[in-house]
């Protein structure tokens, strides 16, 4: 495989062509509502993308929120760019060894899916030619780029998406390496070599969805694929793997096509709702019930190679019913998944019979209630089948929270790119260059090699620091006083899991000052550091004080006594087990007295009780070993 | 090609846009791009690139660089001129189907971007303004007339005068109705313009702009030209009006009457509010609401009054607007209007000029710079010395309205008193006698 990604990392200043703070919001004041339409660039040829999302014909609805202004919502021209995130990008540049343009020119990027109001995003080409450094190999950076971030997608349902505009225009600082990535690990390593680089400059937004990756992917004999937007670090080496699989499934669909001399899909649908009328399939009842239609597209030497309803793996079955759902169906049936549930083989020869299929040829159906809808989703099915014949089509993919990815649509190219003439352009001035040089960070491996001689850590510890950008917060908190094994525990362990907590809504990112204050709190003993994540909920999510986060989670500090008694009746309760297992019966025990007391004692303490306790109840009942 | 002996910066402006080249600095990063126009607001000697990433990026190009030109353009890519092939001028074979007459007269909405200047230009024959509208005559047939190219800030009262001929021309010809698709900034003025001069028009004559050029996906002129278009077939209306967004969404647009509307911001797609009343009505879609004040056909003949006399102004009234200033501003006039505080009031400084003035047959009319509310000599002193004075109260009439009357009624009539009393006289529904509440939330 041969990989290249982009990330891309949200600043820390206020938006890139308004000055409304970068922040997201839940007060919605508002709501706008929007059509687009692909209009062409300069040099006059609409772009595929543009044109796809366009025919979708959707509507478009904008959260207005208090972090928004009329620039956001296309009803102001944009101001100057933002020098601030200028600079930043140049920083980057600098870290990464590239070569900044002369006079920067904003682009608009044609994006008619409704993320932006205006329908383009705007971008500008910042530097090229750069290079990092990750595990003794250097990798290439093509570009950077500084653009804005699209609105914040809340909503889809019944043709209408609903968007909110607190994302849309906070800078975007965007570096793509080249296509020099070979392995799955290295696209996560080098994720977060960049990751590191860009937190460096110390204008960054944290927190979920502030760092978003796109990998470009192609497999020998394959064709470079976008997965646009991958927010879980993490996920990243697995939706590398899936693709992989996927592109060479289609490479062996492609094969097995040409050995058996199939002809692309001529794409004539056909109406077959009679065969279907007595069908107990639930939506082909469903959308004939509604006066709807059941049509049928032949797809000519596809028979087995579309896969079965069961079983992993990329299947070429779903890759067309991907295609479907873009323009609005809810999927589609296959002659490989067929019979199948309420529909027999009697109906499915009645099928065959009706499109005249040879032996290796399949169909597809799709049962909808509007036969327009139903014969555009066909279409896409045919045309998705005819691109089998040249293996992997070029397109842009949705990462999917399981690892695997769903077609979005098709590859934007460089027609879709115009210049945005309501801003003009920033000559790069030598003053500037040398500002920014005299003023770059300390470098990743500079801050990893400090923190283990300032604070004595572990090389790995600093590593793991730096990698999950609490490099800063972790020095933050120690110069406030705190002990360095504290800190640590609560910035890579409490914090995380805190974070990875599914909730509804987002949680605002604690500040250093909760942080301290909560640091204090165990220090003090008001509460044990099992109860960190009640406390955080506390605090973040309702809105209490530390110690009223404390007080109503139950966590306030138990007394020796009070302890002792709750170890004595947890013993009384269990005195079966005790002569059944003895001293073995220590761990059972000690999971039912935390369950009391988690975070309102340290669980050493409640370990170093409970012994004592059980060796003396097992001494009174006999000394069995 | 290899080491050019010229300077590359001369080549470089003497090769036409759209040529491949890659550009060599000393330091040895070599440039390939399509060359493009730069921006207005370009440094010297940059030279701007189109990459194959699509991202145009500028250079500064010394004269140490080394140039190769890879290929020159075989034809123009860069917004070719389309030349008009002649769907205007089909006049001569009416269609029997009731259609429309779309004057185009530049502005944003038959605009398009020019890269070079950066800004967007007017839409250079009927072919583009269908290229960005492709589905205006599904309803039924369209006909193009351009009129004139203009920016509307650069539109001069003779404008008005050669668009009213074209409504009237237009109508005569078995026009349904005239959609005028014009530059918003003084959209306002126009609207006033043919209101008075196109009189018992037998439908309607719609000015319809956009607050965002067509070029761009967002344009409010995807929905406001085919609304207006729709509006001329097919609504039961008889004066002039402004279509525009009724609010940010795209989706219901409010219909001014064209003497009451005034253009309230600067970039907003709602920019343009009915003054003192509330809109003559809405159309969202196909669907059309007219107030029960809207004017319906009469079946009166068509009437053109399209003389007007330029010797008239607006000024706007000022704290420190000295009575000396004023006569300086109004020498060889035959009137003007004031944007008058509050009520209708200037200094007292100025009784006597004004005084001087109207005994002179010099028209003087008093509106309010409030905008809103109107004007009444009769509350205070300063407002009852000024009637004294011989000027006249135009109530509510926006002070740009009045202006456009002011030059209307100069030419209707050489006799002062004749104009006054053209000036203080509704004509097209112009003057609102009750203002509600809710008006103003």
């Amino acid at each position: 495989m041969k990989a290249g990604l982009e990330v891309h990392q949200q600043l820390a200043t206020h938006k890139l062509f308004c000055p409304c703070p970068s922040e997201l919001s839940e007060q919605v004041e508002g709501t706008v509502r929007r059509r687009l339409r692909a209009t062409g660039g300069e040099l006059k040829a609409l772009d595929a993308a543009a044109a796809f999302e366009s025919s979708l014909g959707w509507t478009f609805s904008y959260e207005v929120v208090p972090t928004s202004c009329l620039v956001d919502l296309d009803e102001e021209p944009p101001h100057p760019i933002n020098l601030e995130a200028l600079d930043v990008a140049l920083t980057v540049a600098e870290l990464l060894h590239a070569t900044p343009i002369d006079e920067i020119l904003v682009m608009r990027k044609l994006v008619v899916d409704g993320s932006n109001t205006a329908g383009f995003q705007r971008t500008a080409l910042v530097a090229v030619d750069g290079w990092v450094e990750v595990q003794g190999k250097r990798v290439s950076i093509e570009t950077i780029c500084l653009e804005e971030d699209a609105a914040r997608k809340v909503a889809e349902a019944g043709g209408e998406v609903k968007y909110r505009l607190d994302r849309l225009g906070i800078p975007l600082v965007e570096v793509a390496t080249g296509p020099d990535l070979g392995s799955p690990e290295q696209i996560r390593d080098v994720a977060q070599a960049i990751g590191a680089l860009l937190r460096a400059t110390r204008r960054v937004r944290r927190g979920i969805g502030t760092i978003r990756e796109d990998v470009n992917l192609s497999v020998e004999g394959g064709t470079r694929v976008e997965i646009k937007g991958v927010q879980e670090l993490r996920l990243l080496p697995k939706y590398a793997e899936e693709e992989v699989a996927r592109q060479e499934m289609l490479l062996r669909t492609k094969e097995e096509l040409h050995r058996r001399h199939a002809k692309p899909p001529a794409g004539s649908v056909v109406d077959v709702s009679d065969l279907l009328r007595e069908s107990g399939h639930g939506p082909v009842g469903t959308a004939l019930k509604k006066g709807g239609v059941v049509l049928a597209v032949e797809l000519p030497g596809f028979q087995g190679l579309l896969g079965g309803s069961t079983g992993g793996g990329p299947r070429m079955g779903r890759e067309l019913a991907d295609h479907a759902r873009a323009v609005g169906v809810r999927g589609i049936l296959h002659s490989d998944e067929l019979p199948s549930e309420g529909i027999d083989s009697a109906q499915v020869a009645a099928v065959r019979t009706r499109l005249s299929l040879g032996p290796d040829d399949a169909f597809a159906l799709v049962a909808h209630a509007s036969s327009v809808t139903a014969n555009r989703a066909l279409e896409q099915v045919a045309r998705r089948a005819a691109a089998a014949h040249v293996g992997v089509p070029p397109e842009t993919r949705d990462p999917l929270p399981d690892g695997s990815s769903r077609y979005s649509r098709p590859l934007p190219g460089r027609d879709r790119m115009y210049p945005e003439t309501d801003v003009p352009p920033v000559r790069l001035t030598s003053d500037r260059q040398e500002r920014i040089r005299a003023q770059l960070p300390e470098r990743p491996e500079q801050t990893v090699r400090r923190l283990q001689e300032q604070h004595a850590l572990p090389a790995d510890v600093a590593d793991r620091l730096l990698r999950e950008g609490e490099a800063d917060r972790f020095e933050a908190l120690v110069r406030r006083g705190h002990a360095p094994a504290l800190v640590i525990r609560l910035l890579t362990h409490d914090l995380p899991a805190f974070a990875a907590a599914p909730r509804a809504t987002p949680v605002p990112e604690p500040s250093d000052d909760l942080l301290d204050g909560l640091l204090r709190a165990l220090a003090d003993g008001r509460f044990a550091k099992e109860g960190v994540s009640a406390v955080l909920e506390g605090v973040l999510v309702r809105g209490r004080s530390i110690d009223e986060a404390a007080g109503s989670a139950g966590l306030v500090p138990i007394s020796p006594p009070e302890l002792a008694s709750i170890v004595r009746a947890v013993l009384d309760r269990n005195e079966r087990l005790l002569r059944e297992r003895g001293r073995a019966a220590l761990s059972p025990l000690m999971g039912d007295v935390m369950k009391e007391v988690r975070g309102r004692v340290d669980g050493k303490e409640v370990a170093r009780v409970l012994e004592r306790a059980l060796d003396d109840r097992l001494e009174k009942l006999g000394g069995t070993p | 090609m290899g080491e050019p002996t010229v300077d590359p910066r001369k080549k470089l402006a003497s090769l036409p846009v759209g040529s491949e080249v890659e550009i060599t600095p000393p330091d040895g990063r070599t440039w390939h791009g399509i060359l493009v126009p730069s921006s207005e607001f370009s440094g010297e000697n940059v030279v701007v690139l189109k990459l194959a990433s699509g991202y145009n990026v500028g250079l500064a190009v010394t004269e140490r660089d080394v140039l190769t030109v890879i290929s020159k353009p075989k034809r123009s890519r860069v917004s070719p001129s389309v030349s008009p092939t002649g769907s205007s001028g089909q006049s001569a074979t009416a269609p029997a189907t009731p259609w429309v007459a779309l004057l185009t007269t530049g502005g944003t909405i038959a605009s398009r971007v020019d890269y070079h200047t950066g800004g967007v230009r007017p839409v250079r024959d009927e072919r583009e303004i269908l290229d960005s509208f492709p589905a205006l005559d599904t309803e039924g047939p369209v006909r193009v007339v351009p009129v004139f190219e203009r920016f509307s800030e650069d539109i001069v009262p003779a404008d008005w005068v050669l668009l009213a001929e074209k409504v009237g021309e237009s109508f005569r010809e078995g026009a349904r109705g005239v959609v005028v698709a014009h530059g918003t900034d003084t959209m306002g003025y126009t609207a006033s313009a043919l209101s008075f001069m196109v009189r018992h028009p037998p439908g309607p004559v719609v000015l319809v702009g956009a607050q965002r050029s067509p070029d761009r996906p967002s344009s409010d002129g995807f929905t406001n030209l085919p609304a207006a278009i729709h509006l001329a077939r097919a609504g039961d209306l008889a004066e002039v009006v402004v279509v525009m967004h009724e609010n940010p969404s795209d989706g219901r647009l409010a219909i001014h009457r064209g003497t009451r509307v005034r253009k309230m911001h600067s970039s907003r797609r709602d920019a343009f509010e009915t003054r003192n009343a509330p809109p003559l009505g809405t159309i969202d879609g196909t669907h059309i609401e007219l107030a029960a004040d809207a004017r319906r056909p009469t079946g009166e003949p068509l009437e053109l009054h399209t003389h007007l006399d330029e010797r008239a102004a607006l000024v706007t009234y000022f704290p420190g607007l000295s009575p000396a200033r004023l006569r300086g501003s109004v020498r060889n006039l035959r009137g003007f209007v004031l944007a008058g505080t509050g009520l209708g009031h200037v200094s007292h400084t100025h009784l006597k000029g004004l005084r001087r003035l109207s005994s002179d047959g010099v028209v003087v009319a008093m509106t309010t710079q409030c905008l809103e509310g109107e004007t009444d000599p009769y509350v205070y002193s300063t407002g009852r010395e000024l009637l004294r004075a011989g000027v006249v109260y135009l109530d509510d009439l926006l002070p740009e309205t009045a202006y456009v009357k002011m030059l209307w009624a100069l030419g209707q009539t050489d006799d002062p008193e004749r104009v006054k009393s053209l000036l203080r006289t509704d004509q097209v529904g112009e003057f609102v006698s009750r203002r509600r509440m809710e008006r103003r939330a």
